[in-house]
């Protein structure tokens, strides 16, 4: 049975006939409803806008701070990086790189290696890695957690406005603008699409 | 096993990319992404067992131990999740007490116990209801993140809350224990293939 025509559904294996729904609609598995495919418009092109607007937010994300406080006349500031470094001084190593990791490390990769991907897929250029890199950013997606880190800001803010004065910084607004650019990223990033734009760049025929 | 599965038809579904392919005897990678071809990923239940044992034993020490300390001029008081929870509700902040009760408390134990059943599910053959089994897998792999909402708390007040004796607040030996119950449930999520579910059904 030649495989061209045929997908298989990722959560329950089931063999389909390729679906290539329009812009705007879906394609769902019959028997798990699994989403097996939503095409965006401009992907490319979006997800390299959104990738290069999340490098810019990046900084002012990470070093500005996030929210400051003030208890008894003293002041205190909290960034990003503040969080992890007491932990670390506090010998929570593990905690430390956790946060490390879901808050700054892995958001600063996804928006790396979409940045990445989506340029070269753009201007047509082929590159060794770009298979790659395509794996990678799908695999690690999962482990950047911006979202959580917000509400974990705001339940922190609860807690601590009943002791405390609380000012929100600049960081915060880049940060939530970040959250949104990631959101976006994700949600514009067709991965089908993706990896048939790879393998027509290597010269490869590919199968659903 | 009835024929209506990439795998019963000697086809191979790759587990990045999408890509299907023909299976063979020898373990062959992926022409597009190079990741390793299987049918089902390998040892998935045995795998997932062994996060989800892991995550159990340290769920125990999670919610004994205290997750921070919190001096007040002068007097620690420790708390621990539960403890953290009951302040909240305490000084009159239901919705955030039962926000962090959802992601601390509820989300953990119930992934744990879901996680079990689909293994259970799987190893007894049982079979069910699949697609209800599977829309629990999914809301499983879902929510699991959304437990760190606790860690990331105490990494901003550690931050914030830096004062001596005046006011401090420091991590507890719970929060590494807390924190590696959240990403062994997820690693175990990860590690669990749904395909096995439907495999199940397919059994004669």
């Amino acid at each position: 049975m030649p495989a061209a025509h045929f997908s298989a559904c990722p959560d329950c294996d089931l063999l389909l006939n390729r679906a290539l729904p329009q812009i705007g609609s879906t394609a769902h598995c019959p028997r798990c409803a699994c989403l097996l495919h939503r095409p965006r418009t401009d992907s490319v092109q979006r997800t390299l806008a959104l990738s290069i607007a999340g490098l810019l937010l990046l900084f002012p994300a990470n070093f500005l701070p996030l929210v400051g406080i003030t208890v008894l006349g003293q002041e205190k500031d909290g960034t990003l990086w503040t969080g992890v470094m007491t932990l670390f001084n506090e010998h929570q190593w593990p905690v430390a790189i956790l946060v490390f990791l879901s808050s700054i490390l892995l958001p600063f990769t996804n928006i790396v290696l979409s940045l990445l991907v989506s340029g070269h897929l753009h201007h047509n250029r082929r590159h060794r890695y770009l298979a790659h890199w395509l794996y990678w950013l799908q695999h690690l997606e999962e482990w950047a957690m911006l979202e959580v880190y917000c509400l974990g800001i705001i339940v922190a803010c609860v807690k601590l406005s009943a002791m405390a004065d609380l000012q929100l910084g600049l960081g915060l607004y880049a940060f939530v603008g970040l959250l949104f650019t990631n959101a976006l990223l994700t949600s514009n990033l067709d991965g089908h699409l993706f990896w048939q734009s790879i393998a027509q760049l290597n010269g490869q025929h590919y199968e659903n | 096993m009835k024929t209506d599965t990439a795998l019963a038809q000697g086809l191979v579904r790759c587990h990045s990319c999408g890509c299907l392919g023909k299976r063979n005897k020898q373990p062959a990678k992926c022409p597009l992404c190079a990741s390793p071809l299987h049918g089902r990923l390998p040892h998935s239940v045995q795998k997932t067992l062994a996060y989800l044992l892991s995550a159990y034993a340290l769920y125990i020490p999670a919610n004994i131990f205290p997750i921070m300390t919190v001096t007040k001029l002068g007097s620690a008081e420790p708390h621990t999740i539960i403890g953290g929870i009951i302040a909240l509700i305490n000084s009159d902040m239901l919705p955030i007490a039962l926000l962090v009760l959802v992601a601390s408390i509820l989300v953990p134990l119930l992934k744990l116990i879901g996680i079990s059943l689909l293994l259970l599910y799987v190893q007894r053959g049982w079979t069910g209801d699949a697609y209800r089994w599977t829309v629990m897998y999914r809301i499983i792999s879902f929510v699991g993140r959304w437990s760190m909402l606790d860690i990331f708390m105490i990494s901003i007040l550690v931050a914030l809350v830096d004062m001596g004796s005046i006011s401090e607040v420091l991590a507890g030996p719970a929060a590494t224990a807390f924190a590696a119950v959240v990403v062994l449930t997820m690693l175990a999520a990860k590690s669990f293939d749904p395909r096995l579910i439907w495999d199940n059904q397919n059994q004669p």
